[in-house]
């Protein structure tokens, strides 16, 4: 089994030179998130109690860039953060389905 | 005189090499040559260990994750539904394992394969004897219904 050299990211196979788009958007998608809930002053635990999670650990799951806010939570998830959920949705869905993204709203953003 | 084994409080911080292997054989299938899953490991903003189970490419979304809070293991799904939590690790993992299993793609035709089976069996248990008695007792009716024709 292979190891990083730290857990931070480790992979249970060496890393590519570049990840593949889905992965990489996620990401990103993540980082906003991240950075939104920092703007919320609000913790990853405060926003999990606040959407009703009985863990934290979705939370840290999707700002990793490993999963996606579900469409269910975006309007919860979106509030919490003092957002307008169109706005937040629309927004995600930049990361989520680009080219959806650029179907309904073009290279605006 | 016996000891007693206490369990070890663990803090936040990363997976032990133990725990990884514990995690890691039981998904030995979904991670399986060909099958094109990774997994990784994480951390939540406390410095909890995360180890997440990605699905194929090209999306390679998060189809499990365990994670430890405290002394407390975490089995969640790509979608944050809480599957499984317990102290044990081994019984987290073995849920993992079956949970799993159960996103395999071969899951449902193994269980049409297996309704298929049962199926069959309850036909040549019940039906089939049902069915050669019944022929049995027109063997031996249809001489007689022939005379009074």
């Amino acid at each position: 089994m292979k190891r990083g050299k730290h857990q931070e990211i480790s992979a249970g196979k060496p890393r590519r030179e570049a990840e593949p788009d889905a992965r990489r958007l996620r990401k990103q998608a993540g980082d906003w998130l991240k950075q939104r809930r920092a703007d919320a002053g609000l913790s990853q635990i405060d926003l999990a109690t606040r959407l009703g999670l009985k863990y934290y650990t979705f939370i840290s799951q999707v700002e990793n860039g490993f999963s996606r806010v579900p469409t269910e939570a975006m309007a919860a998830w979106a509030t919490e953060l003092g957002l307008e959920p169109a706005v937040f949705a629309k927004h995600l869905l930049l990361y989520y389905e680009p080219e959806l993204h650029r179907l309904l709203f073009g290279n605006k953003e | 005189m016996s000891v007693v084994a206490f369990e070890r409080k663990r803090t936040a911080g990363f997976w032990d090499e133990a725990e990884l292997d514990t995690i890691v054989a039981a998904l030995s299938v979904a991670l399986a040559p060909g099958r094109g899953r990774e997994w990784e490991t994480g951390m939540t903003e406390n410095g909890d260990p995360q180890f997440y189970l990605l699905g194929p490419l090209p999306d390679q979304a998060c189809e499990l994750s365990v994670s430890r809070l405290g002394g407390r293991y975490i089995l969640e799904d790509g979608s944050g539904r809480l599957l499984f939590e317990h102290r044990s690790l081994a019984l987290v993992a073995l849920h993992a394992k079956a949970a799993a299993a159960r996103s395999a793609p071969w899951w449902l035709a193994a269980h049409v394969v297996l309704l298929w089976c049962t199926v069959r069996q309850i036909i040549h248990d019940k039906v089939e004897p049902w069915l050669a008695e019944s022929e049995e007792l027109l063997v031996e009716l249809a001489p007689q219904l022939v005379m009074f024709a």
